[in-house]
């Protein structure tokens, strides 16, 4: 019964997970078919992962993300920037519905982007910039672009350093070219997966900047992440050319100083980006989880005060259809009563099979084991397993302790005492004793 | 019946000698017997005693069970399931295994070691009782022994106060003082069938345990000191109240030494007493050291010195000059400080506990409510009205201080202790409304001794003149037809006046019909007694308040029955390691009925956590839900009593949360918020919003604002507090509702988990600042998409 708890918590875990494997249902919404070919590279990559798409126009009558309460789709693609209402039953709520649902999402703007998807946005934690707002940036753009400085070039290291979600950051760099986003500072959830050059800035291009500009320099965020507590996954870019066949094959050659590559960056990170989002990569579940006191195999009902404990976690990592062992270094174990009374590294044993060994502190209660390992691009690890700790029990006390040894004698030297004094009282005759009693 | 009474009568004389010599009482008695020639009336006499006191036991039996008759045979009330959850698990699992239970459901994530913080006497009373039944093949359900255990306990509670009050003064004033203990309401409010406490069985043994030392007082013998101890023993394992013994003792010894009266047999008794009693409270785990650790217990020990002390200069005195002696008293007095010095540097040292904050209590009524709320906000801790005394002890309460008188005036050794046993209950009793059960007997005892004295004085022609005799008899015969329960006084004031020989003298002047007058007057006033025990009984100490009934008006009666309607949905609703946040009130009833985990209940042990619990109450819901997700909450219970204008609501209890929350968070919860700007408590549109937003608040009235209880109310109408609730339509945003009971006395949400806490919830959360966006957007229409439209 106390272990139920944790197997509660991994079963929850690997529930989410198995819903959303790879591959899977995917509705892709477009603003018009066209983007269907001209985005055709990203999407039959998709399908060759095995992705079933569904391309559906954003403002079809007939949209419908869940049916009788259950979601038709794991996956949800919106390359359609200008939608401003999306048709049949989708709405915003709908697709936050979906993604407390546990279901995956990828966004993609421009710099025309529409009242639905800046909702949907603000919902995740970002903001998008006004319409006609484009990422400027007069340093770093590409020899392609025509003037406006528009279509400008990130470098790989502006990437996240998460290679669980972009990829090697040893590529070419990348051709972007739409609006920016901010995130919500006070979001943790929010990832900055792209950030834009220092020298950026975000205004309309053909307009003399009058006002502060509403995202400038870091701040900018060219694409941006969010995964949910629930672990569904939301990918906001600010550019649908980002993942077009156009910027995928195109070649790259910042204007000032920059070396020419042939190809850019952009189908290796938005093929990454794209494997994460929907789950494929940095998916981690806790499969078995087990505690005894050292020296025995099975779990007691409740462990005593000053047990040696051993407690094992096996964790796994999708990788395709099937779970590899995951190791990392720093998974870290907390033996917590409200707070954590023990905190320590657990060491990896052997296939994601880590251990701890400790010793439970002296004081009773009901504690539970908790591993709690939060990694950007992972997905939430979560255990916890309550069990109790209680007292010595009355027989569980040392029985002769030194410092009792005087009251032995005394007490053994009082008996005695008394002994003898018995046999004097009974054997001489005392004439005034007898009416002491 | 009748029979017996007259003659008795003729028997007079045996006992007559009694009361001039105050220990050979039996003595004398038996010898009288024999040379009247009336072989039987010995037998007689113990045939009426043990009449009345078997009558007294079962109409104290019967009248405890109003609450079974009207609702069923149920446990009541908040301590009694924690005392019989704690039976039925020492019935299953054995005794060791309860000493050594760690009951995880409570004080959650704390635990709590109930082997060890309980006084483990009722359990072991009503487990050994439901031993010896199986074993005899009768299948009692532990419950049923639970319900019934108090009554039958305050039969032996009425045998006991009678050989007390009989070593005292008489055996009339016994049989009047266990009558009166039978029915008593300031008993009865602690021993009804169902309140299954440690009151029930702890008022037997503090009486037996004064009657061993009365005894072992008047014999000197180590017999009957030992038994003494065991008693004792008994006590300090049924209740916390055996402090009042240990303190009692002592202080009855102290002032006999004061008044010159030691003597060899105080002596043997209050050593062996007080050596053996030591030894044995110490066997109880949650006794412990305190016996030798706290200033509670000193008073013992110092007395127990001093008995040394002055035995041995009694000794002395025996062989030494006078001369010799006084240098010994400068020796005791240097011992005496010595021995305080050392108690005091010890206090400070930390060997021994200073007074608790209970105790203070005690002496400034003022304390608690300033430094441990806690222990003010129990109703029973309380001082005590006058109007309580009243309705606990009626006429009882106006005559003991007349025995107390006669005690005064015909003080002796034992007198001396009955005397300090009043005057210590009356104070502690007037302290606290708890402790009128500690008074309750000694006002028993001293009103059957008034009582015996005022019909000794007025029936006592009788042996002289027949003729009043019989006129008396027949009155109190008519009193007998009328109510059964008169028959116990008649035949104890007849045995009364069998004792007086003595007063001859000063009866005269007294007609008889001044007598009669008097008697019948009398006799009334017990009869009224009477009638107001039962309906105090059956009205106000009868209700099991986890069933509750309403009356309409044509008569009809309608049981509520939202708590179990509650407990039994969380137990059959909720996961098996639910934890279930409430008030402290109600942990012991979801840990007993619905068997779930809670964070807080009766045993108030832990102040801190309480206050945890009720910061998480008096805050607003995000903060709440922090706290509440600390403590692994995943259900919250609150008592509404709105609806049906029930007065114990958790509302009602809330200022105590906050004042209990500022003890310990002071920089969090401040009292003063939760009031209006003129000082007033209320829970309408001129609340303070800070009660308004409060989690208990949204959690009591949660969807109250959508009710309409009758036509001329508005929506929303709180019959508890006669108000329109401030705060109507409001959600919900870390919570959701689980359930409410019938007439929702009960309400119970569920936590959200914080993995599955829904996005469009949090709106607020996210940032809305969407600056300035709607000014260059392009005109589209809905549903459409621009370049679609261009195309068609």
């Amino acid at each position: 019964m106390k272990s139920a708890k944790g197997v509660f918590g991994c079963l929850l875990v690997g529930l989410l997970v198995a819903m959303t494997q790879a591959g899977g249902p995917t509705l892709v919404l477009l603003d018009n078919l066209a983007i269907k070919e001209t985005h055709s590279i990203f999407f039959k990559m998709l399908q060759g992962s095995g992705y079933t798409l569904t391309f559906k126009l954003a403002d079809d009558a007939n949209l419908v993300l869940s049916k009788y309460g259950e979601h038709l789709y794991d996956h949800l693609i919106i390359f359609a920037p200008t939608v401003e209402e999306f048709g049949g039953s989708m709405s915003v709520e709908t697709i936050t519905d979906f993604i407390d649902g546990g279901g995956n999402v990828l966004v993609a703007g421009s710099s025309q982007t529409g009242d639905a998807l800046r909702d949907l946005a603000s919902e995740s934690g970002f903001e998008i910039d006004e319409v006609g707002t484009s990422v400027i940036d007069h340093m770093n753009y590409d020899v392609s672009d025509y003037g406006r400085h528009t279509k400008i070039v990130a470098e790989p290291s502006q990437l996240i350093d998460a290679p669980v979600i972009v990829g090697d950051r040893k590529v070419s760099p990348l051709l972007y070219q739409g609006t920016g986003l901010i995130a919500d500072p006070d979001n943790p959830l929010v990832l900055k997966l792209l950030t834009a050059s220092s020298s950026a800035y975000s205004y309309h291009p053909d307009k003399p900047v009058k006002d502060y500009p509403h995202a400038v320099g870091k701040n900018t965020l060219l694409i941006a992440a969010l995964q949910a507590r629930n672990n569904a996954r939301v990918v906001f870019s600010g550019s649908l050319y980002f993942f077009s066949d156009e910027a995928f094959t195109s070649p790259v050659h910042k204007v000032q100083g920059g070396n020419k590559h042939e190809v850019s960056g952009n189908q290796a990170v938005a093929e990454a980006i794209a494997r994460w989002v929907f789950k494929e990569n940095g998916v981690i579940r806790v499969s078995f989880v087990h505690h005894h006191k050292k020296g025995e195999a099975e779990p007691p009902v409740a462990y005593t005060i000053m047990d040696d404990v051993v407690y094992s976690i096996n964790v796994e990592q999708l990788s395709g259809d099937k779970w590899v062992p995951f190791v990392a270094e720093d998974l870290q174990l907390e033996f917590v009563r409200i707070d954590p009374f023990v905190r320590q590294t657990m060491k990896h044993v052997a296939n994601g099979r880590y251990e701890a060994r400790f010793k439970i502190p002296d004081v009773y209660g009901v504690y539970q084991f908790k591993v709690d390992y939060t990694r950007i691009g992972l997905t939430h690890l979560y255990s916890t397993t309550q069990v109790s700790v209680r007292p010595l029990q009355h027989t569980q006390y040392e029985r002769f302790i030194p410092s009792a040894y005087p009251y032995y004698i005394s007490a053994f030297s009082m008996m005695f005492g008394v002994f003898l004094f018995s046999i004097v009282f009974l054997h001489f005759k005392d004439d005034t004793k007898s009416k002491v009693e | 019946m009748q029979p017996s009474t007259t003659k008795t009568q003729a028997g007079a004389p045996a006992q007559t000698a009694g009361k001039k010599v105050l220990f050979p009482d039996k003595k004398v008695s038996a010898k009288q017997v024999k040379s009247s020639g009336l072989t039987n009336i010995a037998g007689l006499n113990s045939l009426i005693i043990f009449t009345v006191l078997l009558l007294a036991w079962i109409s104290g039996f019967a009248s405890r069970l109003f609450a079974v008759i009207r609702f069923e045979s149920i446990i009541h009330e908040f301590d009694p399931w924690f005392n019989y959850r704690a039976t039925a698990y020492m019935v299953e699992h054995g005794f060791y295994n309860f000493l050594n239970w760690f009951d995880e459901r409570a004080w959650y994530p704390l635990g709590r070691i109930v082997g060890g913080t309980v006084y483990p006497g009722l359990m072991l009373t009503s487990g050994s009782i439901h031993y010896i039944l199986h074993s005899l093949n009768i299948p009692v359900h532990i419950r049923d022994i639970c319900v019934f255990l108090a009554p039958v306990f305050s039969g032996l509670t009425a045998i006991s106060t009678y050989f007390l009050t009989k070593e005292l003064w008489s055996s009339g004033a016994g049989l009047f003082a266990a009558c009166f203990i039978a029915i008593v309401p300031g008993y009865i409010s602690r021993s009804v069938a169902g309140s299954y406490d440690n009151e029930g069985i702890a008022i037997f043994a503090l009486q037996i345990t004064y009657y061993l030392w009365v005894k072992s007082v008047k014999t000197g013998s180590i017999l009957w000191a030992t038994l003494t101890a065991l008693s004792y023993f008994y006590m300090v394992s049924a209740w916390g109240g055996y402090v009042f013994i240990i303190n009692l003792i002592p202080l009855h010894v102290f002032a006999l030494l004061v008044m010159n009266r030691f003597s060899v047999r105080l002596f043997t008794a209050y050593t062996v007493f007080y050596i053996l009693g030591l030894l044995f409270s110490m066997q109880i785990p949650f006794v412990g050291f305190q016996p030798i650790r706290t200033s509670e217990h000193m008073a013992a020990g110092g007395v127990f010195c001093l008995m040394f002390l002055i035995g041995g200069l009694k000794y002395l005195r025996t062989f030494m000059t006078k001369a010799e002696m006084k240098y010994f008293g400068g020796i005791v007095i240097g011992i005496t400080l010595v021995f305080l010095t050392v108690l005091i540097g010890l206090t400070y040292a930390g060997f021994v506990a200073p007074w608790s904050g209970r105790f203070y209590s005690l002496w400034d009524t003022g304390y608690a409510k300033i430094h441990i709320p806690i222990i003010a906000s129990v109703s029973e801790h309380q001082p005590t009205t006058w109007f309580s005394f009243f309705f606990d002890l009626h006429i009882l309460v106006t005559t003991f201080p007349v025995g107390l008188w006669y005690c005064i005036k015909h003080i002796n050794d034992e007198r001396v202790f009955v005397v300090l046993y009043a005057i210590s209950a009356v104070y502690f009793a007037g302290v606290m409304v708890r402790l009128m059960l500690t008074l309750t007997p000694v006002v028993c005892m001293l009103a059957g001794i008034a009582f015996s004295g005022l019909l000794e004085l007025y029936l006592k022609e009788e042996d002289r003149e027949e003729s009043g005799t019989n006129a008396v008899e027949e009155e109190s015969d008519g009193e007998q037809e009328r109510s059964p329960g008169r028959a116990l006084y008649d035949k104890a004031g007849k045995l009364r006046r069998m004792k007086h020989e003595k007063p001859k003298g000063n009866g005269d002047g007294l007609g008889a019909n001044v007598r009669n007058a008097v008697v019948i007057f009398v006799l009334m006033l017990l009869m009224m007694f009477t009638v107001h025990c039962t309906w105090v009984t059956s009205n106000a100490y009868s209700s099991p308040s986890i069933v509750l009934a309403s009356y309409s008006n044509e008569g009809g009666r309608a049981i509520l029955d939202d708590f179990r309607e509650a407990y039994y949905w969380l137990s059959q609703n909720t996961h098996t390691d639910a934890r279930v946040m409430s008030w402290w009130d109600y942990g012991y009833q979801i840990a007993g009925m619905a068997n779930r985990t809670t964070l807080v209940d009766n045993n108030t042990w832990n102040n801190s956590h309480i206050a945890l619990v009720g910061k998480a109450m008096s805050s607003n819901e995000s903060a709440a839900y922090e706290i509440m997700t600390s403590l692994d909450v995943d259900y919250v219970l609150v008592i509404f009593g709105g609806m049906i204008g029930y007065s114990g609501d958790d509302i009602n209890k809330f200022l105590w949360m906050v004042r209990i929350a500022e003890g310990e968070h002071p920089q969090d919860i401040r009292e003063s918020d939760y009031f209006t700007e003129r000082g007033e408590f209320r829970v309408d549109s001129e609340a303070s919003p800070t009660l308004l937003n409060s989690l208990m608040y949204k959690l009591s009235y949660y969807r109250f604002g959508e009710v309409k209880m009758d036509y001329r109310s508005p929506t929303g109408f709180d019959r508890t507090r006669n108000a329109e609730i401030g705060n109507k339509n409001f959600q919900l945003t870390y919570l959701e509702e689980a359930y409410t009971t019938e007439h929702w006395l009960v309400r119970v949400y569920r936590l959200a988990s914080i993995f599955f806490l829904n996005l469009n919830a949090l709106k607020n959360f996210t940032s809305r600042k969407k600056k300035g966006y709607i000014k260059g957007r392009p005109t589209v229409v809905k549903g459409q998409k621009p370049q679609k439209r261009a195309s068609s």
